[in-house]
């Protein structure tokens, strides 16, 4: 961003000067960061620490590890199986499910809420327990689901990702005729969808090579042309 | 001795994964998790963390159960387990290479402990945890020292060879976190109160060298101090945080 | 330990869709493996194996060798063990000393095709009929394992064998002696064939697609698969077909075919790997002082 990114491992002191402050707005704590009282900062990942001085906020960035769901994330789950009122969706494998009530989807009522098998793949919106209340976004029917980092589904949920983010291959993808939709779960899973199933496989790799690879903007131009070539 | 070797989030499936090789020692630590416990062992208030320390050959036994014995409090006291409640940590490391000493024919079965591969063990588990992106309180080093009494008066050897080890009478493991707090301390054979407060010093000034910066912004001396793990560490993750967060 | 991830809808769907277009989801053909890359460690009878780029299959192969007791029942047999685990470092559901029908099925596999195909002479290791004898045993690791698990270990099981060297022995009348590294150059073991594994997984209702080297999502969803091993003068020692849809005979017999060509391939790659290897360590050693007496 603005300057050299500063690099911490747990347990570092923070400089005081690296810290945001803003008269009317609470400092915010992002994750990778602990507070002990009364006004130290402490790490606890390994990454580059980012801060947002308009925000007021501050956090560690790491781009690899399991998915720890937080309020408000957009998330890709799969339905476990189905109680009475809610399903079981999981997040990330090994770890225990989530709770999707199923009134709520959109428009859904007791009598027209959506029948989701075992299996079948949800995009939602990660809400605290306590409030009861999810915001469904709806199912996703078809497809393919694609495992690729946390950094990168980060990456691809920023609103300017050619400019930001340098990341070019989705619309490159574009540019090349390909048709596809895509959407993008913060805990690491992006679902393609197309009518063709060369074009489902090609925007899949080139994420995920992308992703492996942590490929420039020239080498995902190249990459792009190549499966471009395999697509025709 | 070579300097320490590492690389990083080699293994595909895993959360974290790390190998770490130093001193004829090469482990590969995997680390999985926050993940579900299990029904029966799970705890409300704080996440377990899980050590599993496998041989290069044979199936484990009595001696690496004992490595386990000595790792998972200290592992348990490094990782933030009160962040996640009826979770487990999983925590796999796996012995590839062990130095071997050409003069004597190894057996398969080793019922001794041996201490001079904890310190390997610790440091590829770090590397692990902190590939997995699980909270830390903070970091940690660890040191071997044996100690050889000799007609003059006793020496210490940091980082002692399988034959010195064999020599020694006294082998001590002790491990400090970046704080200076003592975490684990092992030892083995007979010796001194004296000789203990020795290696102690010692082992704190092996692990914590370098430290008073604390900071990584004074950390362009190298030099002397390359070989401090704690050093190492932080390069090679900041080198792959930079790799990975290289949109930034 | 926590269940076994199962794959989504989706995946399922567009997985069998795809293979039925030909198509695999790294952009492989049906029939081909990933790339297989063999190293040997600084001691001897340590096989690295790795199985694809990023997306891979990784295990470690270690031999090792002491002196025993043979069996009651067998005085003249050395004693010969493989040993597999797959632990918690391949996923989270695999518990410690808790065996899962895989690791089963692999154990059993690995046995069938290198212990009881008899490619290591275990006569060879008897040293004093009835009272001493070698034990040699391979553990195999698991680092990361993606499909196509039993391909890989039993190629790792062989190279690992084949680069192993034990210490060298005497006898002199009642007195045996076990040389240590350092006192005499240890020797290789008798080894008599190679055999290696060759797994065909079928697809589509029929059970007639044919997909070789399959990754983890695929396995989940064949309807069959077939395990053949044999050595590069295709013989074969085991076929073994666990239950899955049944096969066309003509079918079995087109991927016994595959099988020996893949089988040459395994044998080219691992003769050029331990002779790269031999090479590396003689540099300078025993064997260059000796051809260089014999050019004088």
């Amino acid at each position: 961003m603005s300057s050299e990114p500063i690099f911490v491992l747990p347990g570092d002191r923070i400089d005081a000067s690296l810290i945001p402050s803003h008269e009317k707005k609470p400092l915010r704590l992002g994750p990778g960061l602990r507070h002990v009282p009364p006004s130290d900062l402490v790490p606890t990942l390994a990454g580059q620490l980012v801060t947002d001085r308009q925000k007021n906020a501050i956090r560690v960035e790491t781009a690899n590890g399991r998915y720890i769901p937080r309020v408000g994330e957009l998330v890709i789950g799969t339905v476990n199986k189905s109680a009475q009122e809610v399903y079981f969706v999981s997040l990330s494998d090994y770890t225990a499910p989530a709770l999707l009530p199923q009134l709520s989807f959109e428009s859904a009522t007791k009598k027209t809420r959506p029948i989701l098998l075992p299996g079948a793949l949800v995009y939602a919106r990660c809400v605290s327990a306590s409030t009861g209340k999810a915001d469904g976004l709806g199912p996703l029917v078809g497809g393919m689901l694609f495992t690729i980092s946390l950094g990168m589904s980060r990456l691809l949920m920023m609103p300017k990702k050619a400019q930001q983010g340098r990341l070019v291959v989705l619309d490159e993808l574009a540019d090349a005729g390909v048709q596809f939709e895509t959407a993008t779960g913060r805990n690491g899973r992006l679902w393609v969808d197309s009518d063709s199933t060369k074009a489902i496989i090609a925007v899949g790799r080139a994420i995920q090579e992308t992703d492996e690879k942590s490929l420039g903007v020239d080498e995902q131009r190249r990459l792009v042309k190549k499966l471009i070539k395999e697509l025709s | 001795m070579a300097p320490p070797a590492a690389e990083l989030s080699h293994l595909p499936k895993a959360d974290g994964s790390a190998n770490f090789s130093f001193g004829g020692y090469t482990i590969t630590a995997a680390v999985n998790g926050p993940v579900e416990a299990q029904r029966r062992d799970e705890n409300p208030f704080e996440a377990l963390v899980d050590v599993n320390v496998r041989p290069a050959a044979g199936v484990g036994g009595t001696a690496e159960r004992q490595l386990e014995a000595i790792l998972q409090p200290a592992l348990r006291h490094l990782i933030a387990i009160r962040n996640f409640p009826r979770c487990v940590v999983q925590v796999t490391l796996q012995v590839m290479e062990a130095p071997e000493n050409a003069y004597v024919n190894s057996k398969v079965m080793q019922p001794r402990l041996n201490l001079g591969i904890i310190p390997s063990l610790l440091h590829a588990a770090m590397l692990g945890l902190l590939t997995a992106a699980i909270p830390l309180n903070t970091v940690a080093s660890a040191t071997c020292l044996a100690v050889t009494n000799a007609t003059a008066g006793s020496t210490i050897k940091v980082d002692p060879s399988p034959t010195e080890i064999d020599q020694a009478t006294s082998v001590h493991v002790l491990g400090f976190t970046a704080g200076r707090d003592l975490l684990l301390a092992e030892s083995e054979g007979s010796f001194t109160a004296e000789e203990w407060d020795r290696v102690l010093q010692t082992a704190e000034n092996v692990c914590c060298r370098g430290q008073e910066t604390g900071n990584d912004a004074e950390m362009g001396g190298y030099g002397a101090e390359s070989e401090n793990v704690l050093h190492f560490m932080r390069s090679v993750l900041e080198a792959k945080a930079a790799e990975s967060l290289h949109w930034r | 330990m926590p269940r076994e991830a199962e794959p989504s809808l989706s995946e399922r769907t567009f997985t069998l869709q795809a293979i039925s277009e030909g198509l695999r989801l790294d952009g492989r053909k049906l029939d081909e493996f990933r790339r297989l890359e063999l190293s040997f460690g600084d001691e001897y009878g340590v096989a690295d194996v790795k199985l694809g780029k990023t997306r891979h299959v990784q295990l470690l192969a270690k031999v090792s060798a002491e002196v025993t007791v043979p069996f009651a029942d067998r005085p003249f047999d050395g004693i010969f063990q493989i040993t597999s685990e797959l632990g918690p470092m391949v996923a989270p559901s695999y518990e410690v000393n808790r065996p899962t029908e895989t690791e089963v099925l692999l154990a059993r596999l690995l046995e069938k095709t290198i212990r009881r195909s008899g490619a290591l002479d275990t006569e060879s290791l008897c040293l004093v009929a009835g009272q001493k004898c070698w034990s040699v045993r391979v553990d195999l690791h698991v680092l990361s394992a993606d499909g196509n698990l039993i391909d890989s270990a039993c190629f790792a099981v062989v190279a690992a064998l084949r680069h192993f060297r034990k210490p060298d022995t005497s006898i002199e009348g009642e007195t045996l002696t076990v040389y240590t590294p350092a006192e005499r150059e240890p020797v290789p073991l008798s080894w008599l064939h190679s055999p290696f594994c060759a797994t065909f997984d079928f697809f589509g209702d029929e059970g007639d697609i044919v997909v070789v080297d399959t990754t983890w999502l695929e396995e989940q969803l064949r309807v069959a698969s077939c395990t053949f091993s044999l050595n590069k003068h295709g013989e074969i020692c085991q076929i073994s077909k666990l239950g899955g849809r049944p096969i066309e005979a003509t079918l079995v017999i087109q991927c016994a075919q595959m099988a020996l060509a893949k089988v040459k391939e395994f044998t080219d790659l691992l003769d050029a790997k331990l002779a790269e290897d031999a090479k590396r360590r003689d540099k300078g050693g025993l064997m260059a002082e000796l051809s260089a007496e014999n050019e004088r």
